[in-house]
């Protein structure tokens, strides 16, 4: 399928596609899953509508604080024993408090998938949200929030962001320390009732499982639930600032750069998505090249593309120390823009065959795939198949991408540094 | 899976677990060489020459080493430890061949002054980069604290200092003495042809020579210590622990891994509930490592700086009880279920698996199928976890607190 060799031993063919389904739930809750035959395992992602962009305005943080108190007892279950019930079950935890959105799930063995479900279902729907417990889980909030302040990198991407967005998607689910020591107990029981809803809610699967055992165990456990989520704002970049130097006595020099970008629904999607690979790929691309290998200005460059409903952007990043960070933010920059001198077919055939292979890889491991079928449904409202994928990639040339770069050109860019050095910004 | 492997003539062994289910390979050259084997004024050497072996040889420049990798969709890495390099790469298998040449390539670098010079600058930028992140300055220095001139406790990075030091002709002697074929283990995961790979690598590596690439393995005698390392530019405490434990060689091994996930292996731990919970802390972890001829009990928490003295207070308390009481059978039969579903979720990609493969046959010689890797965690029993707690390894725990703090006791 993917241009496969007659090797020794074949994989199976329908290895290579898992089987789609999807469930819509009368109150809103969407299930997207995909059956990996070939796995041990299964891996789940609950998707709840309460992240740092609806956070209501004087309460920054209050999803984070809300996805923390959701363990801390459920159903008929204290914090402990349902902690010690997750572990019976060998479930590997994952989630938290997102910019959109708060996820819960992980990854454990197939057989026992039904069973952790059944305890998410009380984690997410009958939390006890204890009162007496507000104090630590905001202490923990906080005291994430100050750890910003030892990691640099982290701490300039979260001021890149309130420096391209202007509304609710310039914020962090971190938080502020206004907004989240304004937080009562009443407060966040209203929260609860009103964002932990399953209108908007999505529930994404991958690996092994029976699909008609699942579907009725999920009927059963979420099909009393009711509500949907207030709306979300729609992401605003108007007025954003040009650059913003934040002055640190650190050894390294944080450079971010972002810059609007077409969104995963759009024609041009996949001709900006391989330019970006081009840009940014594997150690051929072109700014480990220019940027690292053949200059040695840095450790870590590299750019991508970041999809929010409703906006796209690509970021770029470099970590560098002062004697060399003007050269490496005018020598990246400079690579973005060359971009739309063009491409080589060489240099799309090597993003291409990384894009595809990365694909077929992804597909051995369940976890990866419930994130990516999740996200679809989020920012699409369905899962692309691997075959509509390739399809698209297979279709991009070096003059779509041109065209692509002729529409929307790398322009207008939002610069912010962290660290000893303010730098020169070329418009 | 089957278990194939052979030791070509020139002492290079090659190992394989095949999975024809896989949809991907994986192979990687296990390079038994690492931060331990290093002279100290050649500190940071291992870390160095992994970078320079991309940069390529007579037959490839280093930008066609990065392009051929790229080429095949490779997922490729390399990294170095206190003990080991190891380079990768993952592609689907009808890049079999091309990924077994680039990398057998890899072992044999020109070493080229020009690359030298320009990679130096990386690696300066990678130390940089890392002591802008106060939890790994934190756990480097608790390692050379307590390891106290061993050998494992050198820095994998080196310093500024020995790095600018460095001459391109004291990297090839090292390279000379340490990446004979004898001393490198190739491994193979996944869907791959292992007559084609046999084949291929017995050609590629004709003529390479053996010789001698000895590594002391001393013991060392841990003491009870406490550091403070005072930085007022850091705004919070990190805070980082070691226990001694046992070796990669140790029957106890499982033992201490359950051990270790019980009392510090994220939530639902002992720590977790002592610490996280309460909001005492925003971070801690505790884990086994277990190493060749050595092994320890690491762990790290961070926490507002006035909370740092109650913060390990509290952890002492933790391993104290653990010690003076013994762990609860429910906690070690959840352990043991925790330990085994993340052996499955690791291993279930060639990938993940491929660490497994050549980890378990570098530190021990044997090829231990992914079932019974899990079996021998299940069998751990209470009695050996009551056996090695009271030996009393955390009478002998090395705290070392690195932030604005005056003191630590």
């Amino acid at each position: 399928m993917y241009g496969r060799a007659a090797g020794p031993l074949p994989a199976k063919e329908s290895n290579l596609r898992g089987v789609h389904y999807q469930l819509t739930l009368a109150n809103g809750l969407t299930v997207v899953a995909e059956h990996l035959p070939a796995v041990r395992s299964a891996a789940f992602q609950f998707i709840v509508p309460a992240g740092a962009v609806t956070d209501p305005d004087g309460q920054e943080g209050a999803a984070t604080v809300l996805e923390g108190l959701s363990y801390r007892g459920a159903g008929d279950r204290d914090a402990r024993t349902l902690s010690n019930a997750l572990d019976a079950l060998g479930m590997h935890r994952g989630g938290g408090a997102e910019l959109e959105y708060s996820t819960f799930g992980g990854a454990l063995l197939a057989d026992d998938l039904e069973r952790a479900l059944e305890l998410y279902a009380d984690i997410i729907q009958r939390p006890h949200l204890p009162a007496t417990q507000l104090p630590a889980e905001r202490a923990l909030a906080l005291q994430k929030l100050q750890r910003l302040e030892d990691s640099p990198a982290e701490k300039m991407f979260v001021h890149l962001r309130s420096a391209y967005y202007r509304n609710g998607y310039g914020r962090t689910a971190l938080g502020t320390a206004d907004g989240l020591n304004a937080l009562t107990p009443e407060i966040v029981q209203a929260d609860h009732d009103s964002r932990y809803r399953p209108g908007g809610a999505i529930l994404a699967i991958a690996g092994r499982f029976n699909w008609s055992s699942l579907n009725a165990t999920l009927q059963r456990l979420f099909g009393g639930w009711e509500g949907a989520a207030p709306p979300t704002p729609a992401p605003d970049t108007t007025g954003r600032t040009r650059y913003l130097h934040l002055q640190q006595d650190t050894n390294q020099e944080q450079i971010g750069i972002v810059y609007p970008a077409v969104t995963l629904d759009d024609a041009d999607y996949y001709s900006m998505r391989m330019g970006v690979e081009i840009l940014s790929g594997g150690m051929a691309s072109r700014l480990f090249s220019e940027v690292r290998e053949k200059r040695g200005l840095c450790y870590t460059v590299r750019a991508f593309h970041q999809n929010v409903k409703g906006a796209g952007a690509i970021l770029a990043y470099a970590g560098t120390t002062p004697e060399r960070c003007q050269e490496t933010l005018d020598v990246t920059l400079a690579e973005i823009r060359r971009l739309e001198e063009g491409v080589t077919e060489e240099e799309l055939a090597r993003a291409r065959t990384g894009l595809l292979s990365s694909l077929v890889m992804q597909s051995e491991a369940a976890r990866s795939r419930a994130l990516s079928i999740g996200r679809d449904q989020f920012l699409l409202g369905r899962m692309r198949t691997m075959d509509e994928i390739r399809r698209a990639v297979e279709s991009v040339t070096p003059d779509s991408i041109l065209d692509h770069l002729r529409r929307h050109p790398a322009r207008d860019f939002t610069v912010v540094t962290l660290g000893p050095k303010e730098l020169e910004v070329s418009p | 899976m089957r278990f194939v492997q052979k030791v070509l003539d020139n002492g290079l062994t090659v190992i394989g677990e095949q999975n024809p289910e896989a949809l991907s390979l994986s192979a990687g050259y296990f390079v038994k060489t690492g931060a331990r084997d290093e002279a100290l004024d050649v500190s940071g050497v291992s870390h160095f020459l992994e970078h320079m072996l991309f940069k390529g040889n007579e037959n490839r420049s280093a930008e066609d080493v990065n392009r051929v990798f790229d080429e095949m969709g490779a997922d490729y890495n390399a990294f170095t430890s206190e003990e080991y390099t190891v380079y990768y790469g993952s592609v689907l298998p009808e890049h079999q061949t091309p990924l077994l040449d680039l990398l057998t390539d890899l072992m044999r670098p020109s070493l080229r002054t020009d690359d030298f010079d320009m990679e130096k600058n990386v690696i300066l930028e990678e130390i940089a980069l890392y002591k802008d992140k106060p939890q790994f300055t934190a756990i480097d220095e608790v390692r050379s604290t307590y390891f106290r001139g061993h050998p494992l406790g050198q820095s994998v990075l080196g310093t500024t200092e020995s790095i600018t030091a460095l001459q391109r002709d004291q990297m090839y002697s090292y390279w000379e003495r340490r990446y004979a074929p004898n001393n490198l283990v190739l491994t193979l995961t996944g869907n791959f042809d292992w007559d084609e790979a046999l084949s291929r690598v017995k050609s590629l590596s004709h003529g390479w020579k053996p010789t001698d690439s000895p590594r002391a393995k001393t013991e060392i005698a841990p003491i009870p210590q406490v550091r403070v390392i005072k930085d007022e530019k850091i705004h919070r405490a990190h805070l980082a622990f070691v226990a001694p434990g046992v070796s990669a060689q140790s029957d106890e091994r499982f033992v201490a891994s359950i051990i270790g996930d019980i009392l510090g292996g994220g939530e639902g731990s002992r720590l977790y509930w002592e610490l996280i919970e309460p909001g005492l802390a925003d971070s801690i972890s505790l884990g086994h490592d277990e190493e060749d001829g050595s092994g320890a009990f690491f762990g790290y928490a961070s926490c507002d700086p006035d909370k740092a003295q109650m913060v390990v207070d509290k952890a002492r308390g933790v391993f104290l009880k653990a010690m003076d009481e013994g762990l609860r059978d429910d906690e070690i039969e959840r352990a043991k279920r925790k330990v085994a579903s993340a052996l499955v979720l690791h291993d279930e990609i060639p990938r993940g698996r491929l660490f497994h493969v050549g980890f378990d046959w570098q530190y021990r010689e044997e090829y231990t199928p992914l079932d019974t890797a899990i079996d021998r965690y299940l069998a751990v029993t209470p009695e050996e976890v009551r056996s090695f707690l009271a030996r009393r390894p955390f009478d002998l725990l090395t705290v070392l607190g690195l932030g604005p703090l005056s003191e630590l006791s």
